[in-house]
């Protein structure tokens, strides 16, 4: 009745990699060994930037305060 | 004491009896909180949603102490606990140095803990989490909270007394793991923390008798040298489960530990002095000393989340890379097991953590920008953000693989268990985005009644603002089945659920209980 | 290569690859940003919680709203005076369980210098729509030189904690223009004297008594149950 299940990381682990370090890095050319993760956070950025400047507009809507 | 221990048959760690038993006690003790803390999270929720106003004012002011107390420190902390006991001696193969001082400890923390919640609960502490001087609760309630805090640092040097007995005792070679590294760079914070703790509940404490004196500014100063703080705690410890979920779910690598290691040290070097950003509109302060704290001090912190979050995901990608993942820019996510809820708890953690929890806390936490944010909804907006879909659901996650390899039992109610992180970090990202943006609208926190009905004038919110304040309550009801449903998931795993049987699963197979070959060594 | 789980072998400390160099650089340059813009701002910008900040004894301060509001006062907005100050003048607001004190009227485009304390606990004065907000200690006096730049009929809420009756804690500041008008509002209040404003729902009329206000200020010294105050 309960459906009892494991989590995949423990009934199909993760194939161990071999040891040696940064001969085995994929490198995918100028965006390095992680191109996907790369352009995620430059979205990132890019929408932090955004919203930070907005409440800097924002903010000077307000009376003169200082 | 005999030093009794098993070899778990996944990870081929050497496993202290006491160190399972300690970890097993301090989950359950902060499954508990998290269900006083939920229960009381849905009692606020549905009075600020004005549609419904489910509790009268006194009561609201005192749940909404009750939910601040217990989840941000009650819960949190039992569950660090937990996390240092499994990324000192679990993952170093070692003994707990001094199991019954571990135990003692625990129940100090329980003890603390419990008083304060009868104090809260009995209407003697309704003076907010922030318990801000002279708003003044009984001294019992501040000596709860004293002796939980003592009992958590006994455990946090019991924690650094275990990275010593390894390092002697050799039980592991070279360097520590790099979870051991960030756990340890939490557990400082927590000294510096619990230190500032000190530095504050004792005097309050001292007060609350009239023994002496309390300004207010200053309190609010330390205390939230105490309060920012424990969030750096939670967000070192944070990080570290998101290491430790990529490394079981996908076997994430770590792309270099010069990186992640001085990233966990500069949670260390500038957190507590970046607490100044909670005091930005305050009288005490002079804008120099408050650009200085905020930026120099908190934006290296930031910085270290920033390479964090690059260097976890990263991890991810090259290890899914390197395991044949490796059509276009997101072939590696796309292909991820989303099933596996410790991997989608992983992702939404550092996505809503990072998106929306870190870009909004930034901008709100300038000195200026403060102006148009302190004390409305976009303060608590954010911080659901952070540490709910952040750090809570990091745990989460990290539980439906503690649950197997530390408690030895199966997760019940598996289909329900892999739709369990949708669901509470979907309706968390709504309520704090819904919740942000009332907050834009001026509408306050800590505040029972935005219609203002009994007030000497009038005040009327835009008409949009219900409209967001409903689609946020309703966020926070989804977020509220996610969290019900992970409580009921645990709990019934824990305590009836189906036991793994030895020889079932072992270096990463699920055995038949018929076939199973070599079973894991001597289980205590 | 390795797991966060795994102890690494040998010297770890070893350069990054390029792209993450590049993306330190980056968050490193963005921060720097962040970190600039504050001086910035109080270099170019219109908007900084400098003031003027000072201890205050509350018994003091309250003595000093005191002087203002008899220096002043044009009037009565059911139990709360209404103050109009001279251009450049030091004006108050008190904060205390659980009311602002007095009603400021002010005038568009004027600089004053606004002093905001508390004479109980911790208040939030929170200016309402325009979304202005500070923390309001007692003990310390925080004087904002602030310049209205539009005309209106403004609330301050209180958002922080103070007790049971915090959230009935609201207060008014009206801004008139360079007419002596607040556009789309009939009349000013603190013309003529006795003006009504938007009717209390206690339903007082008349002035001198002790209406909604004077109630909660009964209870200034009686917090919420369970949370007592000490001076």
């Amino acid at each position: 009745m309960a459906m009892y299940g494991l989590p995949p990381g423990l009934v199909n682990p993760p194939r161990p990699l071999p040891e040696d370090d940064e001969e085995s890095l994929p490198v995918s050319g100028r965006l390095g060994p992680a191109p996907g993760t790369l352009v995620l956070v430059l979205i990132f950025l890019a929408a932090f930037a955004v919203y930070y400047f907005a409440n800097w507009k924002m903010l000077s809507f307000l009376w003169r305060i200082g | 004491m005999r030093w009794i221990y098993r070899v778990c048959p996944v990870t081929g760690l050497k496993i202290d009896r006491q160190a399972d038993l300690l970890i097993r006690a301090h989950g359950v003790a902060a499954t508990v909180a998290l269900l006083i803390g939920g229960i009381a999270a849905v009692l606020v929720l549905l009075t600020r949603w004005q549609a419904v106003h489910l509790l009268d004012a006194v009561w609201f002011y005192r749940v909404l102490t009750v939910h601040g107390m217990t989840m941000l420190i009650f819960f949190i902390l039992f569950f660090e606990m937990a996390v240092l006991y499994f990324a000192g001696p679990v993952l170093l193969n070692c003994r707990v140095p001094a199991p019954r001082l571990g135990w003692a400890a625990f129940g100090l923390m329980v003890v603390g803990a419990v008083l304060a919640e009868w104090m809260m609960w009995t209407g003697r502490a309704d003076v907010l989490l922030s318990s801000y001087v002279p708003l003044r609760a009984h001294p019992l309630y501040y000596l709860g909270i004293i002796l939980f805090a003592v009992g958590a640092l006994i455990v946090v040097l019991q924690f650094f007394a275990s990275l010593v007995v390894a390092k002697r005792e050799r039980t592991y070679e070279g360097s520590v793991p790099l979870i051991t590294f960030g756990a340890a760079t939490a557990a400082i914070i927590a000294v510096i923390t619990l230190g500032h703790g000190a530095g504050i509940y004792i005097p309050t404490f001292l007060w609350s008798l009239g023994l002496m004196e309390v300004d207010p500014q200053i309190y609010r100063m330390v205390w939230w040298a105490l309060g920012h703080s424990s969030q750096q705690i939670n967000v070192a410890a944070m990080v570290s489960v998101w290491y430790l979920l990529g490394a079981l779910t996908v076997g994430s690598v770590v792309l270099n530990e010069k990186i992640s290691r001085t990233a966990f040290v500069l949670y260390v070097l500038f957190i507590s002095m970046a607490s100044a950003h909670h005091l930005l509109v305050d009288p005490g302060f002079g804008p120099a000393w408050k650009v200085v704290n905020t930026s120099y001090f908190m934006y290296m912190a930031v910085l270290a989340s920033m390479l964090h979050g690059f260097t976890v995901p990263a991890g991810v990608e090259v290890g899914q890379r390197l395991r044949g993942f490796t059509q276009g820019l997101f072939g590696w996510i796309r292909r991820a097991p989303w099933g596996d809820p410790g991997f989608s708890s992983l992702v939404l953690s550092v996505v809503v953590f990072g998106f929306v929890g870190g870009i909004t806390g930034v901008t709100i936490g300038t000195e200026q920008i403060n102006i148009i944010a302190h004390n409305t909804l976009r303060v608590p907006g954010h911080f659901h953000a952070t540490v709910v879909s952040g750090t809570a659901m990091a745990f989460m996650g990290l539980t439906y693989y503690l649950i197997p390899l530390i408690f030895r039992k199966k997760i019940a109610f598996w289909p329900l268990a892999k739709w369990q992180p949708y669901l509470f970090a979907g309706g968390m990202l709504i309520f704090s985005v819904f919740m942000s943006f009332a907050g834009g609208f001026a509408v306050p926190r800590r505040h029972w009644d935005i219609t203002f009905s009994n007030a000497p004038f009038d005040l009327q919110f835009s008409p949009a603002v219900d409209l967001v304040m409903g689609v946020m309550a309703v966020g926070g009801l989804v977020a509220a089945v996610g969290g019900a449903l992970y409580i009921l998931i645990t709990a019934w795993s824990v305590f009836f659920g189906e036991p793994i049987r030895e020889g079932e699963l072992s270096n990463g197979h699920v055995r038949s209980a018929a076939g199973a070959g070599e079973s894991a060594a001597a289980i205590a | 290569m390795h797991t966060g789980m795994q102890s690494p072998r040998g010297v770890w400390w070893k350069p990054a690859h390029r792209s993450e160099k590049l993306w330190f650089s980056l968050a490193f340059g963005w921060c720097m940003v962040l970190f600039a813009m504050m001086p910035f701002w109080h270099w170019k910008g219109g908007q900084n919680p400098s003031g003027i900040r000072g201890k205050v004894d509350p018994a003091d301060f309250r003595a000093r709203v005191q002087e203002f509001i008899a220096a002043y006062q044009v009037g009565m907005d059911g139990a709360f005076p209404i103050v109009e100050p001279p251009p450049g003048a030091d004006i108050y607001m008190m904060g205390q369980m659980w009311s602002w004190t007095p009603v400021l009227k002010l005038r568009k485009g004027v600089e004053y210098t606004l002093h905001l304390s508390s004479v109980d606990v911790n208040h939030g004065f929170a200016l309402y729509p325009i979304n202005v907000n500070f923390q309001i200690v007692p003990g310390y006096d925080y004087a904002l030189r602030i310049t209205p730049t539009e005309a209106g009929d403004f609330r301050v809420m209180c958002n922080e904690f103070c007790g049971i009756g915090h959230h009935m804690m609201l207060g008014r500041i009206i801004v008139v223009d360079e007419n002596g008008e607040v556009p789309g509002q009939a009349a000013v209040p603190g013309e003529g004297g006795g003006l009504r404003v938007e009717p209390a729902p206690a339903g007082e009329a008349g002035e001198g008594g002790q209406a909604v206000a004077g109630e909660h200020a009964g209870e200034a010294g009686a917090a919420a149950p369970g949370a007592e105050v000490s001076r």
